[in-house]
């Protein structure tokens, strides 16, 4: 009984002490003359999807609720979001080569087409952040178009 | 005693947590500096209409590869994983993709570039860029997304020799269904068509457009 009082309160202290890791939070005001609202002439109905669904693994901005500010769910999540944004950067897309460009407008599109994006462990929780067919669907046409005008 | 060795480890792991938290920051910051470098370099963003309309690497389909491509055996290793690749995609074999994928990623580390005169070393840098993400897919997904990925891949070593050539003898095919029916090529060793895309399903579905060499 004293023994696990002890690990309790050694648990309690080391959850309380990882609350006071700085962590950088990856947040930004300011909008990047690279990002892909600026890059493309991006319909307003589409992009707010995009800031909606995908903005928060995947650009210089993320919008965080109170509980992933807490340790170590916080750690956890920007390492999530580093991997994110180094695969795809909605704020940088600009700054890509136009073959990346191409390429990664494919990647958007057929991953939003098959369900692996946004991703379901994510839109369980955020659930405004789940696309519907037709949403899908608006934001796959475009995304067609655009690749052929590139 | 023992709480004071607790105390001791937390600290610790306070501290090195720190410590690896500002590397992250400095190339982070690393990253952006090179970026704005890109940014100064006219890849502004407000360049991509002009380019569209001129520049030649931006036409919908991938660059021509023209006659006088020159006898070049630079590109070998990097056309021989791509090969490995391909090959493996025809058997419907993931592990020889990712196996060919992993020579790919070897064999553009071991390119020497220092041959590269400056008009060719930015396209090299997008093309290797890409090429090898596509490479790095191609090692841990399954078949399909390599499929996929090598579709990209076939553009990428497609414009490589564009602009460095080749020493060896190879075949441009295409097939109409690949990349969501808009058709897509890809470069063989052999004239017979046996296609990457699709395996054992559609073998021979595509034709040869152009024979390199
Ligand atoms: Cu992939």
């Amino acid at each position: 009984m004293k023994k696990l009082k002890k690990l309790f309160i050694f648990l309690l202290i080391v959850f309380v002490g990882i609350q006071f890791i700085p962590t950088k939070r990856n947040q930004s005001t300011e909008v990047l003359e690279t990002d892909f609202s600026k890059t493309f002439a991006v319909p307003t109905n589409i992009q707010n999807m995009f800031e909606k669904s995908c903005y928060d693994c995947h650009s210089n901005n993320t919008n965080y609720p109170w509980y992933n500010k807490i340790q170590p769910i916080s750690w956890l999540l920007e390492n999530h979001i580093k991997e994110g944004k180094k695969e795809f950067n909605f704020s940088e897309f600009g700054a890509y080569s136009k073959r990346k460009q191409k390429n990664k407008l494919k990647s958007l599109a057929s991953q939003i087409r098959d369900n692996e994006m946004p991703m379901q462990s994510y839109t369980l929780i955020h659930r405004d952040a789940k696309l519907s067919d037709n949403d899908k669907e608006q934001i796959i046409v475009w995304i067609n178009k655009l690749r052929d005008s590139l | 005693m023992k709480k004071s060795i607790y105390v001791l480890a937390l600290i610790t792991i306070l501290f090195s947590a720190c410590k690896n938290d500002k590397k992250q920051a400095e190339s982070n910051s690393m990253q952006s500096s090179e970026m704005n470098m890109k940014e100064a370099d006219g890849h502004d963003h407000d360049d991509h209409d002009h380019d569209a309309t001129m520049g030649e690497n931006s036409s919908k389909e991938e660059r021509n590869i023209d006659a006088t491509t020159q006898k070049n055996s630079a590109t070998s290793a990097i056309i021989d994983s791509y090969l490995q690749i391909k090959n493996a995609l025809v058997e419907d074999s993931k592990e020889g993709a990712a196996k060919g994928g992993a020579m790919m990623l070897t064999a553009f580390t071991d390119f020497d570039m220092s041959q590269l005169n400056d008009s060719q070393h930015k396209e090299y840098m997008e093309i290797l860029e890409d090429a090898k993400e596509q490479a790095e897919h191609i090692v841990k997904s399954p078949i399909d997304h390599q499929r996929e990925h090598f579709e990209n891949l076939s553009i990428d070593v497609n414009d490589l020799i564009a602009l460095l050539g080749t020493d060896k003898t190879l075949y441009q095919s295409k097939c109409p269904m690949a990349g969501e029916g808009k058709g897509a090529i890809w470069l063989s060793e052999y004239k017979e068509i046996k296609n990457p895309f699709f395996g054992s399903k559609m073998i021979s579905c595509g034709s040869v457009q152009k024979q390199i060499n």
